[in-house]
């Protein structure tokens, strides 16, 4: 490697030439890249600006209405998916089975996965028909299943002990499903005298005669439920993160002074790993908010201003996919469907953002507390 | 109760409580919910495509019918309904039939019972009278089966050379055509050969016994199989069964996309997810090596890399208006006055087409790909980078050389994930290209071969159309449960593979898993 024949310096400084080259389009390229990525709010908000001098009156497209529907669709999708997750989250944290939970991880990988409007055609076309003619049944079912788990946990207690082992604390995940599909069953059959017993025969005339409520076959609780379905993966492997960043020597500490696994957790465990739980149920809702697809084919598009959750309603995404295409560019349409993007795109970048910040405070707080995240 | 809420709380040995229990059932919950939506898709997508046995009921009345039962449900008060696919849509009380269930005095399954499948409009059910041949004999009994069998094979041939003819040499000589120009003589024959293969098709008709006693006649080039399900063997049905499922797969729609397969969809698809990928991996990568390896490491590279992971967060449908904005009335309309004015104001590119969508996509995609690469890039040591550059090489050298090799399975993996979720999104494609009905497939013979401006069809907007938008519901459902199938697959394969690739990775590093 040596350089005094004036060959090899002649070769070292086209490399040098060439290196410096490729590190100029390099940099150019990914500045590039990252500027018109950027450049999707910058274009959003020049093309809804015109709409400031619009004279005021012509055409408000019921924004209103759309972003209510937006915000109530995410609700219900969160009052779905934040118990579910959550406790899926807390229990592959706390008790699930190391093996267990490195199966189920991928598993719920896949089906963060499953395609919108797959999930949306299941829900506008399979579930909301059933759940019009059901509404019994799906009542007992959500009144049921919680009692129907407790039960378990109390049988299970009877059990001698030698069985219980077979049926362990750590794959309760799994040997709960056939049990749950056990409940379901019972729930079903059971409801028709439920409904006698509480509703005097029929939930639909009680809910449409004594409280005055409109059923819609495409709800927004139908929407709830699918979306609630799509946002418990991300909201899982997040909580789960942050709830398994934890020390560990906080929650062996706790065990070490008696407390139950519960108790370490409840006391211990999840408010030390809070910030990142709020940042779960934050990047959910910002999932919820923008998803389009579930909304769209299940939720009837009817743009209503109500709180009945049994009624339809429309979103901001399924608003824009069903009249952008048909918009004059350039109208005063146009400007307020691309008004309604851009209040989508900051919303979800700034929940996003706020996520992600504190996220970087809670794991630099666990490298504090001396823990290995 | 109380007994076993005490037994509970003196046996477990920690006293867990009913929280605990709560959440191990949220597991399962959501466990179970993926496995009955997998399931459903299953066994109605694959389920469809089975020759089922053709029931012919006797009601308490003495009227008959014959169809497929479809489904039972329970009636308000007391009793069942059955709902029948009869079929024979020429007929009064045809296609669909509720019988209640306390009104049927026998089922029975006669082997003879024809049903026969249209190309368009809905099947027919019933016993085979007998048919008349093209050149006008009458063949009736046993001897009628087997002609008929032959002449629907004859049937398709033709149909398959006409299609070829019209693909091939038609319309690729009309769309090269001015609008003055008179046929040339390669496109006259052409069309004197479609109108000789179309006169050979003509002629012969079937005639059918209805359940009810009605007399159907139907003409031969009408239709499409005709089965007896009845008389089927199970290796016979399973036979059947693949072969539907392969036309499925290899047709293109008919009858305003309720019959027919998905072909056009499968190719449309895995077309734009190429375009996509070709146009997102060199930028993604690029973006990704001037973050980690290029850029000053300071508070601002922080905050792009913030934003950049949180534009994957960023709603599809806002890609997709940007996408309409920008490229399809910007950049398309700019193109159309340039190049394409003679064609004003039917838009060239600013409409949505092959090219828009698969741009759109690739700046949705853009994020998930920059992440994973920059992932892979954190994880090589920084004593391989310093080694190589210790050893006397450039920058360029010891990237290209060292870093970019290494970092292969995690471009790979970022790849896979990308056209996974690219392969899914459908918002965005409703407002910059996708097409309910696109005839033309996007690649032919004719230059330039790849048609960037044309619409194309998509799997998941294949669902949404079908479940949303066609007229006969419950003819359709099946179709989409077999197409919706058909994405989850392709989607779950892709990101297996992603998974056993990410996994194959941390193994080969020996690293502990991020996070």
């Amino acid at each position: 490697m040596s350089d005094a024949s004036p060959d090899t310096s002649s070769r070292r400084r086209l490399r040098q030439a060439r290196d410096r080259l490729a590190t100029a389009l390099i940099t150019a390229g990914g500045i590039g890249v990252v500027v018109a990525v950027l450049a999707i709010g910058v274009f959003l908000a020049l093309e809804a600006l015109p709409l400031l001098w619009l004279p005021s009156g012509t055409e408000t497209l019921g924004l209103s209405a759309l972003a209510w529907g937006t915000l109530e669709a995410a609700a219900w999708s969160l009052v779905i998916a934040v118990p579910l997750s959550l406790g899926a989250a807390i229990h592959s944290a706390m008790f699930m089975s190391r093996r267990l939970r490195s199966r189920l991880k991928p598993t719920l990988e896949l089906m963060e996965a499953l395609p919108g409007v797959v999930i949306g055609f299941v829900a506008g076309l399979v579930m909301a028909p059933w759940v019009e003619r059901h509404l019994g049944e799906v009542f007992a079912l959500i009144v049921l299943l919680p009692p129907g788990l407790l039960l378990a946990a109390g049988l299970r207690a009877c059990l001698p002990y030698r069985w219980q082992r077979w049926l362990p604390m750590g794959y309760a995940g799994l040997w709960l499903v056939p049990w749950l599909l056990l409940v379901m069953a019972t729930a079903l059959w059971l409801s028709p005298w439920l409904e006698v017993w509480w509703f005097g025969g029929d939930l639909r005339d009680w809910l449409e005669q004594g409280l005055g409520l409109d059923v819609a076959m495409r709800n927004a609780l139908v929407v709830g439920v699918a979306m609630g379905f799509a946002v418990i993966p991300s909201v899982y492997a997040l909580a789960e993160e942050a709830l398994s960043g934890v020390p560990s020597s906080l929650a062996e500490g706790a065990q070490a002074l008696g407390a139950t696994r519960w108790q370490t957790l409840w006391r211990v465990m999840l408010p030390a790993a809070s910030p990142g739980v709020l940042a779960a149920v934050m990047i959910g809702a910002g999932r919820a908010v923008g998803e389009t697809m579930i909304v769209l084919m299940a939720s009837g598009n009817a743009a209503l201003m109500t709180l009945n959750p049994l009624d339809g309603l429309q979103s901001l995404a399924a608003g824009i996919a069903i009249e952008l295409p048909e918009a004059d560019p350039g109208g005063a349409h146009y400007r307020w469907l691309m008004l309604a993007a851009l209040l989508l795109f900051l919303f979800t970048f700034l929940v996003n953002t706020l996520a992600e910040l504190v996220r970087t405070g809670l794991r630099r707080r666990y490298r504090q507390l001396g823990g290995n995240a | 109760m109380i007994g076993v809420w005490h037994a509970w709380r003196g046996r477990t040995p920690r006293g867990e409580g009913p929280w605990a229990w709560l959440s191990a059932g949220s597991v399962a919950l959501s466990l179970l919910a993926l496995a009955a939506l997998l399931l459903l898709l299953t066994v109605r997508g694959l389920g469809h495509f089975w020759p089922a046995d053709v029931a012919l009921v006797t009601l308490a009345d003495g009227q008959q019918l014959a169809g497929v039962p479809v489904r039972e449900v329970a009636l308000p008060g007391d009793g069942r309904e059955r709902l029948y696919r009869t079929g024979n849509a020429e007929l009064e009380d045809g296609v669909w039939a509720w019988v209640p269930v306390a009104a049927i005095t026998e089922v029975e399954y006669p082997r003879e019972l024809v049903r026969v499948e249209r190309r368009r409009g809905d099947e027919m059910v019933g016993w085979l009278v007998g048919m008349t041949r093209e050149d006008g004999r009458w063949i009736e009994g046993a001897r009628a089966w087997t002609a008929l069998q032959e002449r629907l094979h004859v049937l398709q041939g033709l149909r398959e050379t006409r299609d070829r003819l019209r693909e091939t040499v038609i319309l690729p000589h009309v769309s090269e055509r001015e609008p003055g120009d008179g046929d040339t003589p390669e496109l006259t024959r052409a069309y004197a050969r479609l109108q000789e293969l179309q006169a050979a098709m003509e002629g012969g008709r079937l005639i059918l016994r209805a359940a009810g006693g009605e007399r159907l006649v139907v003409p031969l080039e009408a239709l499409q199989s005709a089965r007896r399900p009845n008389a089927m063997s199970a290796i016979d049905k399973l036979a059947d069964w693949s072969d539907a499922v392969w036309r499925f797969l290899t047709e293109g729609p008919r009858a305003a996309n309720t019959r027919g397969g998905v072909w056009p969809a499968i190719f449309g698809t895995v077309l734009m997810v190429i375009l996509m990928s070709v146009m997102v991996m060199p930028f993604g990568v690029l973006a990704a090596v001037y973050l980690n390896e290029v850029a000053h490491q300071g508070r601002v590279t922080r905050l792009v890399r913030i934003a950049v992971r949180n534009l994957a967060g960023v709603p599809s449908i806002v890609y997709g208006v940007f996408g309409l904005g920008v490229f399809v009335y910007g950049i398309g309309g700019t193109l159309d006055t340039w190049f394409f004015e003679e064609r004003l104001p039917s838009p060239t590119f600013g409409t949505g087409g092959l090219l828009w969508a698969s741009l759109t996509l690739a700046l949705l995609t853009l994020p998930v790909v920059i992440v994973a690469t920059e992932e892979g890039l954190a994880r090589i040591p920084d004593q391989q980078r310093e080694g190589a550059l210790a050893l006397g090489a450039t920058r360029l050298e010891m990237l290209s050389r060292v870093v970019l090799p290494m970092a292969t399975p995690a471009m790979l993996t970022g790849l896979i994930l990308a056209v996974a979720r690219a392969a899914g999104e459908v918002a965005p494609l409703m407002l910059v290209g996708v097409a309910k009905l696109a005839p033309q497939v996007p690649v032919d013979g004719h230059f330039p071969f790849l048609h960037l401006d044309r619409k194309f069809m998509h799997l998941g907007y294949h669902v949404y159309d079908v479940a949303l938008h066609s007229g006969d519901l419950q003819a359709a459902l099946p179709l989409a449960y077999a197409t919706a199938l058909l994405l989850v697959l392709v989607i779950l394969v892709l990101n297996l593979t992603a998974i056993f690739l990410r996994h194959y990775l941390r193994v080969r590093h020996g690293m502990p898993s991020p996070r």
